[in-house]
């Protein structure tokens, strides 16, 4: 694999969107700019626009007014994606899983295969990779879908809730691993995430939305270390940077 | 053998209480046989009943690959966009609502007497089940996933042939299923349109008031309507052990 | 110990209608649609007689001599080669008026043919008949169906008939070879009678138990019957009438055409009434043919009321 393993990141741009379904307004006015390289949570009520925010910045979903700049421009597809569930093609193994991306993209099978195999001990997988679905644990399959979304090298990394079905324990490790990650590859990462807790921890940044309509109401950048591990968790840095945001929360609850 | 079992033991008290019922006379052996004349039956006319069963078999599996085949072609076909479905759809559902016998001359007319008959009442009977389940199981793919695909710049058709058409093949086997035992009805409809094989047995010992041949026939065209069920079964074992809850345990 | 319950069963429908008198509804099973073939029991009085009777319409495969020896019907439509094979499968079933005391069973061919006789059906082409009655059996042994395709009957429809020269079939002389014609097609009608076989048709027949329990109801019923054809046979418009009201299927000319038509199938013997001689006859061809195992004594077939 010759790959260079800092892919770097992508920023984005998002200037007066909007975005509506039939009747309902979901995202009315949003202004907001996200730096190369940056770690964004996304935090709000539900049906904030947080998802439907999320989607547009995938690409998924076109606005239905203003403009969203990328830059460089995605002429390579380096944007993935993580769901709340793993998602996986429950008839294929792991490996294949992990190599789908790929495989989509038009990627010879031998080079596809070493590729995901390598992502999947990026996740501490390797063992598992003849095994399907079916058989892992829900730990391990949104481990899988994270080798699946890094194997193409991202610039931009989009989740939207991904830990939330897990239980904490595990939900700590993939936090940790997840930010390894990021401080390897340089790429950008926006999270979107119901719980406090995993925004403080995880993030750089975090942008709170309003209960609709999908305006900001904070937006805070965090004075806390580059490197986070469990020590953090308990620290009153944290805590202060927590009790930010959940004010935040509860104005718009 | 074990796992026959449990299926065994209501059949064997229902075919002794039949048997005792007729010889008490509380049941006319003449409206029912008792299943001892059935039994001597199958043994006495084995030549004939068997030959018959071979030609039924052959009218039923043709007529039912026909539709497997064609069904799921359809099915795919349709699944390509909307305004397609609402064009071509309800044809479809003709195939399920019109009665065979009402067009049982046109048949004749078209594909004469004999084989070609059978395998095409067959084929009409059972192939909307094919249809409509594996329409279902192409259109109802998870969305998220569908999202997956599109993300990464999927095609159309990698996306139908790498992840709805693998995602519906639990659907599709039900639909099978389904038209397995169709076919082997349709089958026999056919032959009584067609005049040959078990349906053929069966019209003629009606005529005959010959009852015994009548179950004799009737059950060796059960057990074919079996053998299919059990087929398609194990092909269901193979396709989805890995990642299907129904047949995982 | 089997005794007492056989009887019982057997005396319990006909004690419960003996019970009851002529005041229960008596149900006639036709083997058929409503058409001229069954003309005189639509004309019948039964009030008169003191009988309330439902006539229910058959069709084809209509299993009037099962219904018979079910109990699903008190009296019933069959043809006298039909009661010899029930009585061997064990269902006592009694024929008590005749109808048709000649058979309009035949084979209809194609005009354009040119044919003499029923051998010469068999010769090329193809046959669609019920193979699996008395007289198909008795034609293969005398002409062999070597040369000729044999197919299913097609029930009264005549599609494939018209629609192909070398099609012939199984019917009735009086009802499909007129339907051909309004068809456009000019058939030639051979009846089965001509080969020798000629059962009593279109038999009013009732179970054994009925007619020794109840012999009063029988009675009425047959004269009844016996008016009612010969009422028909004078005039049978109103019957017609009522007849195409339940099965427009064919035209009400068509109706009149093949009341006309039949009569002298009808009119050859003393009205419904059966003889020994025939039915021995038929037993013992019947007996010939492999169908039944022995033939009965006729006074066991059929009853004259």
């Amino acid at each position: 694999m010759t790959e260079a393993k800092t892919a770097g990141g992508v920023a984005l741009r998002l200037h007066r969107i909007r975005r509506a379904f039939d009747d309902l307004v979901v995202i009315r006015d949003l202004t907001l700019n996200i730096d190369a390289g940056e770690f964004l949570a996304i935090l709000g009520p539900s049906g904030c626009g947080k998802s439907t925010l999320l989607r547009i910045l995938a690409g998924l979903l076109v606005p239905d007014g203003g403009t969203l700049d990328v830059t460089p421009t995605d002429a390579e597809r380096r944007t993935a994606f993580v769901f709340q569930d793993a998602q996986l093609l429950p008839w294929r193994t792991v490996l294949e899983n992990a190599a789908l991306p790929l495989e989509l993209m038009g990627v010879g099978r031998a080079e596809r295969m070493a590729r995901a195999r390598a992502s999947l001990a990026e996740v501490g997988l390797a063992e598992a990779e003849s095994r399907y679905p079916a058989q892992l644990s829900g730990g391990m399959r949104m481990r899988v879908s994270l080798a699946r979304a890094l194997v193409v090298q991202p610039r931009l990394l989009l989740l939207d809730e991904p830990f939330a079905a897990l239980d904490e324990i595990t939900r700590f490790r993939l936090d940790v691993r997840l930010r390894d990650l990021w401080i390897e590859r340089g790429m950008t990462v926006v999270f979107v995430t119901h719980s406090i807790t995993e925004a403080a921890f995880l993030a750089d940044r975090a942008v709170v939305l309003t209960r609709k309509g999908g305006g900001i109401k904070l937006d805070r950048r965090f004075a806390l270390p580059r490197v986070r591990n469990n020590e953090l968790r308990l620290s009153p840095q944290l805590a202060k940077e927590m009790q930010n945001l959940l004010d935040a929360m509860e104005e718009e609850a | 053998m074990r796992k026959a079992l449990p299926a065994a033991i209501p059949f064997l008290i229902v075919t002794l209480a039949m048997e005792w019922l007729v010889r008490e006379g509380w049941i006319k052996a003449f409206l029912v046989p008792p299943p001892s004349a059935v039994f001597r039956t199958m043994i006495g006319d084995a030549p004939e009943l068997f030959a018959a069963l071979a030609k039924t078999s052959i009218g039923a599996l043709t007529g039912f690959a026909l539709s497997a085949f064609g069904g799921i072609a359809i099915a795919v076909f349709l699944s390509s966009s909307r305004a397609i479905q609402r064009a071509f759809y309800p044809y479809a559902v003709f195939f399920q609502t019109v009665p065979i016998i009402a067009i049982a001359p046109l048949l004749v007319i078209w594909f004469g007497y004999g084989m070609r008959t059978v395998v095409a009442s067959a084929f009409i009977v059972s192939i909307f089940p094919v249809i409509a389940n594996t329409l279902d199981g192409i259109l109802s793919t998870d969305p998220a996933l569908r999202d997956l695909f599109r993300l990464y710049g999927a095609s159309p058709s990698a996306t139908l042939w790498k992840l709805r058409f693998p995602a519906a093949l639990p659907q599709i086997l039900t639909g099978l299923r389904i038209a397995g035992g169709l076919a082997v009805i349709g089958a026999i409809v056919g032959e009584f349109i067609g005049g040959q094989g078990l349906g053929s047995v069966v019209d003629v010992a009606r005529t005959q008031q010959r009852t015994d041949k009548v179950f004799a026939a009737v059950l060796l065209a059960s057990l074919l309507g079996l053998a299919l069920f059990g087929f398609i079964n194990i092909l269901s074992r193979i396709a989805l052990r890995r990642w299907h809850a129904s047949e995982q345990n | 110990m089997t005794f007492p319950r056989r009887t019982f069963l057997k005396i319990l429908p006909a004690g419960l209608l003996a019970a009851c008198g002529n005041s229960s509804k008596i149900r006639l099973a036709l083997n058929w649609k409503p058409d001229p073939e069954f003309g005189g029991f639509y004309a019948a009085d039964y009030a008169k007689h003191g009988l309330d009777v439902e006539i229910l319409p058959g069709g084809s495969g209509t299993p009037t001599v099962q219904m018979i020896g079910a109990g699903s019907a008190e009296f019933g439509i069959i043809q006298a080669d039909e009661l010899l094979l029930a009585r061997a499968r064990g269902n006592d079933v009694v024929a008590l008026f005749a109808a048709f005391g000649n058979s309009p069973l035949g084979i209809m061919a194609h005009a354009s043919r040119h044919l003499e006789s029923i051998g010469d059906v068999l010769k090329n082409g193809t046959l669609a008949i019920e193979s699996g009655l008395p007289y198909a059996r008795l034609l293969k042994r005398k002409f062999g169906f070597d040369h000729v395709k044999i197919v299913p009957s097609p029930g009264g429809d005549l599609t494939a008939f018209l629609n192909d020269e070398n099609f012939a079939q199984q019917c009735f002389v009086t009802a499909e070879p007129l339907q051909a014609k309004r068809k456009g097609v000019d058939v030639k009608v051979f009846p089965i009678s001509d080969i020798g076989y000629n059962p009593y048709t279109t038999v009013m027949a009732a179970g054994g138990d009925l007619v020794r329990m109840n012999p009063g109801m029988a009675k009425n019923m047959v004269a009844a019957v016996g008016e009612g054809w010969r009422a028909y046979l004078d005039n049978a418009a109103p019957a017609n009438e009522r007849m195409h009201a339940i099965n427009p299927s064919m035209e009400a000319a068509d109706y009149a055409e093949i009341a006309e038509a039949q009569k002298p199938l009808i009119e050859s013997s003393p009205l419904g009434k059966m003889t020994t001689e025939r039915w021995d006859t038929l037993a013992a061809q019947l007996k010939e043919l492999g169908d039944i195992p022995q033939a009965p004594p006729a006074d066991q077939c059929f009853r004259d009321l």
